[in-house]
């Protein structure tokens, strides 16, 4: 039994789920979950909704070009069974899988390689632009630096007198 | 006085009209248009004369998927905006399709098999 890709959103469909709908000119749509049907009856594009890898692919967010892709794929040319490369091929499927796993991993670090000096950034131009919220403008002028002074407070104990130990007799 | 008719139901009456009826269900898809716009004009075959259609099925929009009694009517159906923003739309990127959706989840093009001899 095949394991299907939904045409909407690209997930596995496996078998017994998902709806199926095939159109007078024979053309097969797949469904995962009735999330995908109602919005392909609602005509949108899969290249617009984000939650979908056809967005992801288009928009560069996930991995599209990897030697690893070629593995797996649809054969409408079955193979004659041959004992040793089904071996082979069994033995091989894990190892296949932690390679693209590593390299999905290795791409998303290179797309957020930028991020955390965007952030720092972005902190500074905040910080520049709302210091008047937590300093007035006459101290600023004292005192030009972003950082808030540190405020002392004192803290003060009381000695305990021996008067007021009802235990002690 | 003034309650709700348990029968009447303004959706099933909102939708029964023939525009809403046509485009939910009688349209080709765009797939099936842009595939049929992309061929070379060679590959196209002619209308076919049908005696059921408006103008006998010779003056066909296939952008819009529809037929007109004659060609003045067709040609003003041209000058209208819908049929100009389908046009836009059908120049744009291709439609998705099963392979993009195949491609887009990690799997690689289809494989076919050698290309058996032909008879």
């Amino acid at each position: 039994m095949r394991l299907e890709k939904c045409w909407f959103c690209s997930s596995t469909t496996y078998p017994g789920h998902g709806i199926q709908f095939v159109r007078n000119d024979a053309k097969i749509f797949r469904f995962c979950r009735s999330k995908c049907h109602k919005n392909f009856k609602m005509k949108r594009n899969p290249r617009k909704v984000k939650w979908t890898k056809a967005y992801r692919r288009v928009h560069g967010k996930d991995m599209t070009q990897d030697s690893t892709f070629e593995f797996e794929r649809k054969r409408n040319r079955p193979e004659r069974y041959d004992r040793n490369l089904a071996e082979n091929v069994l033995k091989a499927i894990p190892k296949i899988d932690k390679i693209r796993v590593a390299r999905e991993e290795k791409h998303h670090k290179n797309r957020m390689k930028g991020k955390k000096q965007k952030l720092h950034m972005e902190a500074v131009r905040e910080l520049e632009q709302g210091i008047s919220l937590v300093k007035a403008p006459s101290v600023l002028q004292k005192d030009p630096f972003l950082t808030l002074p540190k405020i002392k407070v004192g803290v003060s104990q009381q000695q305990q007198s021996e008067e007021n130990h009802p235990m002690e007799e | 006085m003034g309650g709700k008719c348990p029968h009447r139901n303004v959706k099933k009456r909102r939708y029964s009209h023939k525009t809403a009826r046509r485009t939910k269900f009688e349209l080709k898809g765009d797939d099936m248009v842009y595939a049929q716009l992309n061929k070379p004009d060679q590959e196209r075959p002619p209308l076919p004369v049908d005696e059921d259609l408006p103008g006998m099925g010779q003056y066909y929009c296939l952008h819009c998927d529809r037929y007109f009694a004659n060609i003045t009517v067709r040609d003003e159906h041209f000058k209208t905006k819908r049929h100009k923003k389908r046009i836009k739309q059908m120049m744009g990127p291709a439609p998705h399709t099963q392979l993009d959706a195949d491609l887009a989840s990690g799997m690689g093009m289809p494989d076919n098999g050698p290309k058996l001899m032909s008879m």
